[in-house]
């Protein structure tokens, strides 16, 4: 049947789905109600037809500008640089930022073919040259690539009269020194502070 | 430690199955080209991972077999272990247990099993060309401390990302990798030194105590040492920086440096007689087991590939008595015949035939 076969190959070009679950996937849905696989197929169109990255930010937008952006009590001052997205979902779940975002759309990897010219970094520059930006967080993932990009952001940034600062790296709360990695551990110490 | 257990399944020619193993080891006796190497090669394999024989993990798998399976079940001190690890063709995925417990990082997993094979190919180390070298020190070196290996994988994954960078053409890119290549790339480095400075003496001893008298031997690093120090990356990187484009590769730090093995001044690769060679590649493999006995305070066994039928009776003698002279360590030796082994062992004997073995004397 070549209609559910193209579903299930769909499915199986997600991230994370093989071809197994694909098929549990196609197979599940084609029992559900007319009605609600035209629920699904509908949010899937406006999908397409409505999300795109906002002008300013690169964040998930409905409109030109992203609901973060067009929000007048958020502090346009501050910039949150990300890799991607779904970095800006998790902070956005912490509540304790007050600022706006800058998605980069990935990081620095010659490996996989990805260069400077592949990110937003022209948009990065020319918001901070557009005056009005105090201070840039750079919160790149803590891998080496991350690491890498946010030392290229700042290398950028350098003549800009504003000050960059990078997330701070440590032990996670709630956790158990036993099961830190010694990396990890190492970061911790060596950027210990003292207690007042 | 002590291996009670091996289960191969899909590797060259051995057959499918279990073996239960005495707890002093095993003398492996049998013809050429019956397992005995490939024995050998399946004890070795969960301790880094790696055949000693091969890099390439696929070379393992048994013609026309989908991959391979082998898991170690040993003593270590009074705990009861396990390690295995299952290969795939498909994908090319290796999949590694600890104690039944799927490990995601090399790093948790090395060294849980600990063994030293003697083979003859060693005799590459003294006679070979440097990347023989390189992979003896960071074995060496990643078995003793764990925290080596991390450094090490995170100096390669910077240095392939760098060159990665030059093999397109951009040098502004490959500077951005600067930076965690010599942080790694120093902490290689220095630690690489350290170790060559104090197991420089005990070459020059161990290669007196094996019978070797026709000069001085001595073991030093060649490379930059400079590099040991982060900061002395930067200008080293961009004096390079015109050379490293036009070769498209880092050329650069730690991965192009080499052990200095003399004797009596001259480089025993392009100097040495076979059995001066033989003799220094034996000493470096003695120099291993007490570098990792020490640092880890366990006893690896040892998996010895007809090592013996090459030294002459008088070096056999020597070797057989540092190797089993005071010490308990699990031996597993092989050899052709019951002569060609060193006198005076009391092991039990195992037969090697078609891929198969089983006590018989």
């Amino acid at each position: 049947m070549s209609t559910l076969d193209d579903l299930v190959t769909e499915f199986a070009r997600l991230p994370g789905v093989g071809r197994k679950t694909a098929q549990r996937l196609a197979h599940h849905l084609v029992q559900q109600p007319g009605e609600r696989l035209a629920r699904l197929a509908q949010a899937l169109v406006q999908v397409a037809e409505r999300v795109r990255p906002c002008t300013v930010c690169g964040n998930l937008a409905e409109a030109d500008r992203c609901p973060i952006c067009l929000d007048p009590r958020r502090d346009a001052g501050l910039v949150c640089v990300v890799e991607e997205p779904a970095a800006v979902a998790s902070l956005e779940r912490a509540g304790e930022f007050r600022g706006t975002y800058h998605v980069l759309g990935g990081r620095l990897d010659p490996l996989s073919g990805v260069g400077p010219e592949a990110l937003r970094l022209e948009q990065l520059v020319a918001r901070v040259r557009a005056g009005g930006v105090r201070e840039v967080i750079l919160a790149t993932n803590p891998s080496m690539e991350g690491e890498v990009t946010a030392t290229y952001v700042q290398q950028l940034l350098a003549g800009q009269d504003i000050r960059v600062s990078r997330l701070a790296r440590g032990l996670p709360m709630g956790g158990d020194l036993e099961y830190v990695d010694g990396v990890t551990l190492a970061h911790a110490l060596s950027a210990r502070q003292e207690l007042r | 430690m002590r291996l009670t257990r091996l289960t191969v399944r899909g590797v060259r020619n051995l057959a499918d199955g279990t073996l239960e193993l005495p707890a002093a080891g095993a003398v492996l006796l049998g013809a050429n080209g019956q397992g005995k190497t490939s024995l050998l090669e399946a004890m070795a394999f969960p301790v880094l991972f790696r055949s000693f024989r091969t890099a390439m993990d696929a070379e393992v798998v048994r013609f026309g077999e989908p991959g391979f399976h082998i898991g170690v079940a040993f003593e270590d001190g009074a705990r009861a272990r396990t390690v295995a690890a299952t290969f795939r063709l498909l994908g090319r995925r290796k999949q590694i247990e600890v104690d039944g417990v799927p490990t995601r990082r090399l790093v948790d997993a090395a060294g849980a099993w600990l063994a030293v094979v003697f083979a003859p190919e060693d005799v590459q180390l003294a006679a070979g060309a440097a990347t023989g070298r390189r992979l003896y020190l960071d074995r060496t070196l990643a078995l003793a401390d764990p925290r080596y290996l991390a450094t090490l994988a995170r100096y390669r994954s910077a240095l392939a990302q760098r060159n990665a960078a030059l093999r397109q053409g951009r040098a502004d890119l490959a500077a951005a990798f600067d930076l965690p290549l010599a942080d790694a790339g120093a902490a290689v480095v220095s630690r690489r030194l350290a170790w060559v400075q104090a197991a420089g003496e005990q070459f020059t001893t161990g290669l007196v105590a094996l019978g070797e008298q026709s000069g001085e031997a001595t073991l030093g690093y060649h490379g930059a040492v400079e590099l040991a120090d982060p900061a002395a990356w930067g200008e080293r990187l961009v004096q390079a920086a015109p050379r490293d484009l036009a070769r498209r590769a880092t050329t650069v730090g730690p991965h192009r440096d080499d052990l200095d093995l003399r004797l009596g001044g001259r480089l025993l690769r392009d100097y040495g007689s076979t059995g001066q060679q033989r003799t220094a590649a034996v000493a470096l493999k003695l120099l291993e087991l007490d570098t990792i006995e020490r640092a880890t305070g366990r006893c690896p066994a040892l998996l010895l590939d007809d090592v013996f039928a090459e030294l002459d009776p008088e070096r056999q003698a020597r070797l057989a008595a540092r190797l089993f002279g005071g010490r308990s360590a699990q031996v597993f030796i092989t050899a052709p015949r019951p002569d060609e082994l060193p006198r005076g062992l009391a092991l039990p004997v195992w037969r090697v035939s078609r891929g198969q073995c089983q006590p018989g004397d």
